[in-house]
């Protein structure tokens, strides 16, 4: 037990716990973004989904607290491998210049791997507003009141200024996913060259969708 | 920066922006030297010969780099050249790097391999025995002294062979600790842990191995691996980041009780 402990809190045991955490994570917002689908499908399908979950009031805890452990995990983490990745180089380079050919090039020159803690620190931002919006029900301009839960997430997303915020949020979301997912396979120690870039692409493709997905829930709204 | 101009029977004029540090404890400090008829057949360690001779000709300290074998083999050179570790082209060391790689007026900005576990001990020259201590922590197969065994007595499969034999051409030069954005020396420790763990006579310490050098490489303060695979761009050798998959499977490995 005492080896085990000792080997979570090494640089590599750290790694594979947040990219456990990350995938975790990855199969929520999958879940998640099936049932919002159902706001497509029509109000009866979303209230009765919705209906559903929340009559689950043990399930629903258990899930919820599963989640927040996760969560909390994953950033304990990303701030501890963070600042020991700092000390690792305590002076920095003059100048500093990439040796992968396709990052030099292009627009992204390979940023959502260079910018995994901010996109994550934007994308905890987001989280805490939506949590705020949807789960606590605490704007002060919004009435929750009486209202079925199709009809709150549409008033909620009709605004504009929640719509762009949304919007930015779940494409952050996106660009920290295309990374990600690919770097907790190669974390858990499951590639191999061919595997490699099947991950880099499944990570991608996954990123790419899984931001598209919620992100048109806003535009959606707006033309509603 | 690039062949742009072909320069292959010329000399060139070169600003050299290298760092200077007298010791471990100096700040340091980066100096800027003219460097003039730079013949393109130079190699890089050639050119800093030179500038070094100019430097003494004006009662200068020559500038301190590390080499040996000057064939690309050792793996003592190294440094940061324009801010790619052993310069700009892929699987080649600094001494193989040769000066028509550059152009007239270029300005070359030196700089040695930047690591908390790697200090300065003088300009360009660092102290790298971190990697010597990863090494003893696990980085070997105990065997009974005597006669050699017979060269067949242990089969190896083909594909066994050639992985690890890929993962030994490891020179431990520190050119992907260098590189990467953490200091990572997950690369260099997954290619010791792959080329053992990966042939029989490695396999019954692969566990103790994995374990200990991990230990060791936290201890040395090098950083996480974030997985943007600047190591493998710029190692000289060509070690593939499978490695790195590879260690951080030993390492789950080493955690079970089977």
């Amino acid at each position: 037990m005492n080896r085990l402990l000792f080997a979570l809190r090494s640089s590599i045991g750290r790694k594979l716990v947040m990219g456990v955490t990350g995938l975790l994570l990855c199969g929520f917002l999958v879940a998640h973004l099936a049932g919002n689908f159902l706001l497509y499908v029509g109000p009866d399908a979303y209230n009765e989904y919705a209906d559903t979950l929340h009559k689950q009031k043990l399930l629903l805890a258990i899930a919820e607290l599963g989640l927040l452990v996760l969560f909390l995990m994953h950033i304990y983490l990303a701030i501890s491998t963070g600042k020991d990745n700092k000390t690792a180089r305590s002076q920095t380079y003059d100048r500093k210049q990439t040796k992968i050919e396709s990052n030099s090039q292009g627009i992204f020159k390979a940023w959502p791997e260079n910018w995994m803690f901010v996109s994550g620190a934007l994308v905890l931002g987001f989280i805490i507003l939506h949590l705020i919006d949807f789960r606590m029900e605490f704007r002060p301009d919004i009435t929750y009141e009486g209202k079925e839960p199709f009809e709150k997430a549409v008033m909620l997303l009709k605004n504009p200024i929640t719509a762009t915020v949304y919007f930015a949020g779940t494409l952050l979301l996106g660009v920290h996913l295309t990374h990600g997912v690919a770097s907790a396979f190669q974390s858990l120690g499951t590639s191999n060259q061919w595997t490699q870039k099947c991950f880099k692409w499944f990570s991608i493709i996954f990123g790419v969708g899984i931001s598209l997905g919620f992100a048109s829930f806003p535009v959606w709204a707006l033309f509603k | 920066m690039g062949a742009t101009t072909d320069t292959s029977n010329e000399t060139i004029d070169l600003t050299i922006k290298v760092w200077r540090q007298s010791g471990p404890d100096d700040r340091g400090e980066f100096r800027t030297y003219d460097l003039k008829g730079v013949s393109t057949h130079m190699s890089f360690l050639e050119m800093l010969d030179v500038l070094n001779e100019q430097l003494l000709a004006g009662d200068e300290e020559p500038v301190a780099f590390d080499h040996d074998c000057r064939e690309g083999i050792c793996g003592m050179c190294g440094m940061v050249i324009n801010g790619q570790a052993h310069g700009p082209d892929r699987e080649t060391t600094t001494c193989q790097l040769h000066m028509r790689r550059f152009n007239d007026g270029d300005t070359i900005v030196i700089e040695p391999w930047r690591a908390t576990a790697f200090p300065v001990i003088r300009d360009l020259v660092v102290d790298r025995s971190a990697f010597d201590r990863i090494i003893e922590a696990g980085g070997f197969v105990s065997v009974n002294t005597g006669n050699p065994p017979d060269a067949n007595a242990i089969l190896v499969p083909k594909d066994d062979a050639e992985q690890s034999m890929n993962a030994a051409a490891c020179i431990g030069c520190g050119a992907c600790v260098a590189a990467c954005k953490n200091a990572s020396a997950m690369l260099f420790v997954g290619a010791k842990v792959s080329h053992l763990a990966l042939l029989p006579q490695g396999k019954p310490e692969r566990k103790q191995r994995a374990n200990d050098m991990v230990a060791q490489m936290d201890k040395e303060q090098f950083g996480s691996c974030t997985n943007t695979y600047e190591c493998e761009a710029a190692c000289p050798a060509g070690i593939s980041v499978e490695n790195i998959a590879r260690l951080n499977r030993e390492y789950l490995r080493s955690l079970l009780p089977f």
